[in-house]
């Protein structure tokens, strides 16, 4: 096997376990940040400041027992986890989090920091997440319980709805870029406007920015836009009849999504790996932070925010958002086609 | 693996899943099995060097339209096919849907004849042009403009007829001589 080989395998596994404890640290995250701004302490008791937490949550989670309704469909029922977990975690292999590199001269030729450069990477992203929905609406069908398939229908209107703002901002993007290339989005975005303003789409695209995020929001069934497992309405929604580590496996796919929407966002808008003062080989240190920021603003947005209604989502995707994503997209279009970026 | 491999792969998944879809009972799986059976297609396109129309598979009809099949499915709960017919009669000699069923599955059979001994390669598509997303969207917009205009026409017509049909009679106030 040669050492570029070796190299892809290793990298693969790297962003498998990454992904893995980046589930970890947001649990943490979210309950800390959500006890900062609930003057509360959060938890504090396991490891130092609390931060083994997370580890302790699994193991509990590990010794539960695995429970089934009688009248589940035991196939979908096993099938759905699985689908949830898959998809969290296939998005992830088309998104680039930094610039080539030969880890300061081990490899002969450069590795990019990405499981597969597809040249439709974007779509691909956009491919997964649409299936990623079949794994809530089967848990909540499968389940065999009224509250499960409350929170299964609200989760397929709701993805339907949001996913084509969704891919209008993505679209508007692709435009300014020419490329559905997702590395070459980030290359696209590399220097600065007179010296001090990064060329990031954020700057041309704010509108696309914002309706991006939105969708993403409600295609990852966060607070303000949680509907699919609405606490207060439906117990706990799709996964309400899971236990153990099959309903570990929807609340890691939930944070793994978390993750690749931001992940993707900054690759999109925020310039990727490129930023100042630091050598491209550590672009990925920019990219960190940009997600970490991104991912902050999450759980920011889920503590500060009530849960909108239903009619309202729905209003709010086909009414507000939609129009606005088709107008920039039309803008943007206008516009390159009349300055030619 | 070799790219034969995958062919027979994802050929027998496609052809297996496709007949597993009628040959169920349940809705749901049936749903489900066509799912499979688009992703099986969609590693064709790939195989073939088109991976703007593989994913594209996935998208609009594993993840858009599927979707939908799968709420209504899950709407109306139901749980297994309603046969409204005689079981102990002949399918064959079974009235009205399941002769015209027959009847398409006898033109499907000759098509697929034809198809197999008549039939020829009709040429090669012009190098890269279906794996470039941009090829694809200048020959939709100018060498097939009319077709894709006609195609959004046709759409447009469905979802109005849909609509219509759907649609709820609005409750007139009840007058004497409307009784």
């Amino acid at each position: 096997m040669s050492a570029f080989l070796i190299a892809q395998i290793v990298l693969t596994l790297f962003v498998f376990v990454m992904l893995l404890s980046s589930a970890a640290v947001m649990v943490y995250a979210e309950r800390k940040v959500a006890a900062i701004l609930q003057q509360r302490m959060g938890p504090y008791l396991v490891g130092p400041k609390g931060m083994l937490q997370p580890l302790a949550d699994v193991i509990k989670l590990m010794f539960k027992e695995e429970l089934r309704p009688r009248a589940a469909d035991a196939f979908l029922f096993a099938l759905a986890p699985m689908i949830s977990a898959t998809a969290a975690f296939a998005a992830f292999a088309v998104v680039p989090f930094g610039a080539e590199t030969t880890f300061f001269g081990l490899l002969s030729e450069p590795l990019r920091l990405q499981v597969a450069d597809v040249n439709v990477a974007i779509l691909v992203v956009f491919a997964i997440a649409s299936m990623s929905v079949y794994g809530v609406v089967l848990a909540g069908w499968s389940s065999n319980s009224k509250y499960s398939l409350l929170g299964g229908l609200r989760a397929s209107a709701q993805m339907i709805s949001y996913e084509l703002s969704y891919g209008l901002a993505l679209a508007s993007v692709l435009v300014m870029a020419n490329s559905l290339s997702l590395s070459d989005i980030v290359n696209h975005q590399a220097g600065t406007w007179f010296g001090v303003v990064p060329r990031w789409f954020l700057f041309i695209q704010p509108v696309g920015f914002l309706v991006y995020m939105t969708a993403g929001i409600a295609e990852t069934n966060r607070a303000p836009f949680d509907f699919p497992e609405a606490e207060q309405e439906l117990v706990a929604g799709y996964h309400t009849e899971y236990s153990s580590m099959s309903f570990a496996m929807f609340f890691l796919a939930e944070y793994i999504n978390m993750v690749t929407v931001s992940a993707v966002a900054t690759d999109l808008f925020l310039g990727g790996w490129h930023g100042p003062f630091l050598p491209a080989s550590l672009g990925w240190v920019w990219f960190l932070l940009k997600v970490g920021a991104i991912l902050f603003f999450y759980i920011w947005m889920r503590w500060t925010l009530p849960r909108y209604r239903y009619d309202q989502l729905m209003r709010f995707g086909w009414k507000v958002l939609l129009p606005i994503a088709a107008v920039n997209l039309l803008a943007t279009a206008a516009g390159v086609l009349y300055f030619g970026i | 693996m070799g790219s034969d491999t995958l062919f027979y792969l994802f050929g027998a998944i496609a052809i297996g899943a496709s007949l597993a879809v009628i040959g169920q009972r349940n809705p749901i799986y049936s749903v489900l099995l066509l799912i499979a059976s688009f992703g099986a297609l969609s590693g064709l396109y790939i195989l073939l060097d088109a991976p703007f129309v593989a994913v594209i598979q996935i998208i609009v009809y594993a993840g858009a339209i599927m979707v939908l099949f799968l709420f209504v499915v899950m709407l109306l709960n139901a749980p297994h096919e309603e046969t409204e017919y005689d079981e102990r009669v002949h399918p064959l000699l079974r009235s009205g849907p399941t002769r015209f069923g027959v009847a398409l599955a006898v033109a499907l059979m000759v098509e697929l004849w034809w198809a197999l001994t008549k039939g020829r390669e009709t040429g090669g598509f012009p190098e890269g042009s279906v794996s470039s997303v941009a090829a694809i969207g200048r020959s939709l917009f100018t060498d097939y403009s009319f077709q894709f205009e006609v195609t959004s026409v046709l759409i447009l017509v469905a979802m109005v007829g849909a609509v219509v049909l759907a649609r709820r009679e609005p409750r007139r106030p009840r007058s004497p001589g409307n009784q």
